[in-house]
């Protein structure tokens, strides 16, 4: 039999067996349906519109390393007309953090982008490594989590841009998507198969490699030799969502199609209406001003929690009360600066995420 | 509490395992009694349990009885119709009708009375018959054994029921359609080509007997996986249709609070997201009512109701126990692949979950009973006849790009780049069907059945043949197969960026 023929041109060998649909295609190829999905995505969606600042959460893993290539290589191509910036956290752990950083500073050089770095210590007063000495490696990927969705709503703030864009994969939104129901967390069930979210005040974020699958970012990046830093964060991710990460690759496994069909599941349906009514409104957190389902946010919980020696005040409802029945609130600990989004003069307001403007 | 220690009784809801409850021993309903068994950290005496279960399962089935809702005032129940059990020969469906006997055929007493007044066992009948409906999948599995006859005994035990027994493979019987008076009581026949993604479909006058055309039609199934998909199909259709000949107003199934689950989120994983209403509780009609039959189903839908849904497999094995229900049980499907097909892969994850966070089969129940489908209903899915999202195959071109037009972004309007006239059954499917019929896994399975050749091309269920047959009297969804069916050559010309060099 003769070299087998890419499906989609033709004419070159093929040298790659898609992932997310089996296709044997060639090296062009996949970079062209690559690149494609995802500009689909953006424009389907009416993400940006020309003269938007968009930062790019960079971390210098593979996903936000691929998607400030691919950003770059759209916004160049299809004219998006974006002024792109590379937004890091600094989470603070040792030996992680630092080579990662690395990375991503030479990004910045490598695609020319301004690069923003803001650190846990800075915002909050307390590294990762100091958290999880104090409260051990249970629970500390939710500190991780809380912290870092608003520390990168800060950094933005701080670049002044209107978006920020994740590395988020197909792969974490399928297993999302099953964490939420088998959580029954019915609010962010509604809101994780959405590709651009708005909290009040806060800046858009959207994930435009929803429908890429991790292997085949992992790919692209061989490929375009991108280089990034690879490693699981050195303290361990929660049990639970262990189990739904390994039980989705099992699906794959079966069946490829399985995480963009989880992915159209999630899409395909919507929390009723009446049960819409009766979901918490969002607020404005009292002591710092980030969006919030409580008067005080989650990420002013967990740190009241770590300054007055109960991590747990954050994660447990019981644990919040019996902190609460403590006293109030002392003056001498740190808190988060208050927060506020800068409004460029002249620039115009945020686009509505529901009704986005259409992008050329 | 000890083990119930019943043999018959599916090992998952076998109550070996270390009692759960809050603080006290004592049955938290009479106070009194000493606990028999622990329901979601509640304990319960055996007195309470069976008022319990039967409060469970007639809350979960008498307010849709009647073909309107309740107002604030209770009214008696006069379903439409007759019932139509759907019975399997598992755990959940021998206590299903262990219920259904109990409070609507022969009333028991000592169950049926303890509510008072309003309950009391009544001269008439809610449903003057009652027939039990047993599908035997035996012929789809070689050296599977056939447990018809033992079935059959089982529901004997019990009065007044009717028994009917249908194979799987008269879904492709058209004798069997014809006994459902759904018209056209004349079949065109037709062949799905299942090499190809774009399932083009001929008509065709050959024609094979029903056990061979399931087993055509099964071994081309692209995945393992699909397997039990399609075989819950072409179960549920039977019953449908069987619930439509018989005149039944209500369709029941024995699914359990556990099973609903382990179905809930299988059809998600499947992408059937859409369809997560219809795996609770769905309403059907047959497509076309024109037929012999007198029944007027484009007035009254028939409801599929699933009355078990707040009753898990642990409390339907205590009841099976308690009663000395006979639990036939049922066969274990086998097939080459199975055990790493998504099917079986949920149910390991969510039975092992369930253990370890043992509220997780209740919560995703909950999670799924406060969704709604969204976006528009674009018609009924050919195939399993529940509706069909608007816009499937446009989603599915522009995220997961399969040919070179897609690509080039020519054909935003038509996203496959087949002409309208290609006959296939692709714009008539819903996504989960589609994905069955199309998505491949990237491991090769052993052939279903040794020895026998896989054909291309394959026989269709009678459904989708009468769907067919009919195309040329109904618009809509049907113009697509409207157009002449082309040559060989018209079609591989249609197709050439999709065919590969052999
Ligand atoms: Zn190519
Ligand atoms: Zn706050
Ligand atoms: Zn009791
Ligand atoms: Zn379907």
């Amino acid at each position: 039999m003769a070299h087998r023929l890419c499906v989609l041109c033709e004419t070159s060998k093929a040298i790659v067996k898609r992932p997310k649909t089996g296709q044997q295609i060639c090296k062009e190829c996949f970079f062209n349906v690559f690149e494609t999905e995802v500009h689909n995505t953006i424009s389907q969606a009416s993400l940006f519109k020309p003269g938007d600042r968009v930062a790019i959460g960079a971390s210098g893993g593979k996903d936000s390393t691929v998607l400030a290539y691919v950003m770059k290589t759209l916004n160049d191509r299809y004219n998006y007309g974006l002024n792109l910036f590379l937004l890091s956290i600094d989470e603070g752990i040792t030996g992680y953090r630092d080579d990662s950083l690395e990375t991503v500073k030479r990004n910045q050089e490598q695609y020319d982008m301004p690069l923003k770095i803001l650190s846990y210590d800075e915002l909050y007063g307390w590294t990762m490594d100091s958290i999880v000495q104090q409260i051990g490696k249970k629970n500390n990927c939710t500190f991780c989590g809380v912290f870092r969705r608003q520390a990168l709503d800060r950094g933005a703030a701080m670049l002044n841009v209107d978006h920020i864009v994740t590395g988020h994969n197909a792969d974490d939104i399928a297993e999302t998507v099953l964490m939420n129901i088998m959580r029954g967390d019915i609010a962010r069930l509604g809101r994780c198969t959405m590709i651009c979210t708005q909290g009040e005040d806060t800046i858009k974020r959207s994930k435009p490699f929803k429908y890429a699958y991790e292997k085949e970012i992992v790919m692209y990046a061989y490929f375009k030799k991108l280089d990034y830093f690879s490693t699981e964060c050195i303290y361990s991710p929660e049990a639970y969502r262990g189990h739904a990460r390994a039980f989705l690759k099992d699906l794959e496994a079966a069946r490829p199609s399985a995480i963009i069909d989880i992915i159209h599941s999630g899409e395909a349906f919507e929390i009723k209406e009446d049960i819409k009514a009766t979901q918490k409104v969002q607020q404005t957190c009292k002591r710092c001003g980030y969006m919030s389902s409580n008067e005080l946010c989650k990420a002013c919980t967990l740190l009241e929690g770590l300054e007055r020696g109960m991590a747990n005040a954050g994660i447990t409802d019981r644990a919040r009360k019996k902190m609460d029945a403590e006293g109030p609130t002392p003056q001498n600990i740190r808190t988060i600066p208050f927060f506020q989004t800068s409004t460029r003069p002249g620039s115009p307001q945020p686009n509505n995420v529901e009704n986005p403007q259409v992008t050329s | 509490m000890s083990s119930c220690g019943n043999p018959a009784v599916e090992s998952d809801a076998l109550m070996t395992r270390k009692p759960k409850y809050d603080k006290s021993r004592t049955c938290v309903r009479c106070k009194e009694n000493t606990g028999n068994l622990v329901i979601r950290h509640a304990v319960y005496c055996k007195d309470c349990f069976f008022p319990l279960i039967t409060h469970r399962f007639r809350r979960s089935l008498e307010p849709f009885v009647n073909p309107k809702p309740d107002g604030p005032r209770r009214t008696a129940l006069k379903p439409t119709g007759d019932l139509l059990i759907g019975y399997s020969g598992g755990l959940g469906s021998a206590v299903l009708l262990d219920l259904v006997a109990r409070c609507y055929v022969t009333p028991d007493k000592s169950l049926v009375t303890a509510e008072g007044g309003r309950d009391h066992p009544r001269k008439d009948r809610v449903w003057k018959k009652v027939r039990v409906c047993y599908v035997e999948v035996c012929d789809a599995f070689p050296g599977m054994p056939d447990r018809t006859e033992e079935i059959r005994m089982a529901v004997n035990k019990y009065q007044d029921l009717e028994f009917i027994p249908l194979r799987i493979q008269d879904s492709f019987d058209p004798k069997f359609w014809k006994s459902t008076g759904v018209s056209p009581d004349q079949l065109l026949q037709y062949s799905l080509d299942l090499g190809t993604e774009d399932l083009l479909i001929a008509s065709t006058s050959t024609s094979s007997e029903p056990t061979a055309a399931l087993r055509a039609y099964l071994a081309a199934l692209p995945t393992p996986s699909a397997l039990p998909t399609i075989l819950k199909t072409l179960t549920r259709l039977l019953l449908l249709y069987t619930a439509y000949s018989t005149k039944s107003s209500h369709l029941v199934l024995g699914t359990s609070l556990t099973s609903l689950a382990v179905s809930l989120i299988t059809s998600i994983t499947q992408g059937g997201g859409f369809h997560v209403k219809e795996e609770t509780q769905e309403e059907w009609r047959p497509t076309y009512s024109t037929g012999t039959n007198d029944f007027q189903p484009s007035e009254l839908p028939i409801r599929i109701i699933r009355p078990l849904r707040d009753i898990g497999m642990k409390e339907c094995g205590a009841w099976a126990w308690w009663m000395d229900v006979k639990v036939v049980g049922r066969e274990k499907w086998v097939w080459p692949g199975a055990k790493s097909g998504i099917g079986s892969l949920t149910k390991d994850f969510i039975v092992g979950l369930e253990k370890d966070y043992p509220s997780t089969v209740s919560t995703i129940v909950r999670t799924c009973g406060k969704l709604a489908p969204k976006g528009e209903v674009d018609g009924r899915c050919i195939l399993c006849e529940r509706p069909i999202q608007e816009g499937i195959q446009e989603w599915h071109s522009r995220i997961s790009i399969r040919s070179r037009a897609d690509l080039t972004g020519k054909s935003e309007s038509a996203p496959r780049s087949i002409s309208r006239a290609q006959p296939s059954l692709t714009s008539l499917l819903c996504y989960t069907c589609h994905t069955t019929l199309t998505s491949r896994s990237s491991r090769s399975a052993p052939p279903l059945y040794p020895g026998l050749s896989v054909e291309k091309k394959v026989p269709l269920p009678v459904w989708i043949d009468a769907r067919l047959s009919e195309n040329s009297l109904h618009a809509g969804h049907n113009e697509v197969i409207t157009g002449h069916f082309l040559t060989e050559g018209e079609k591989r010309d249609a197709l050439k960026y999709y065919l590969l060099d052999d």
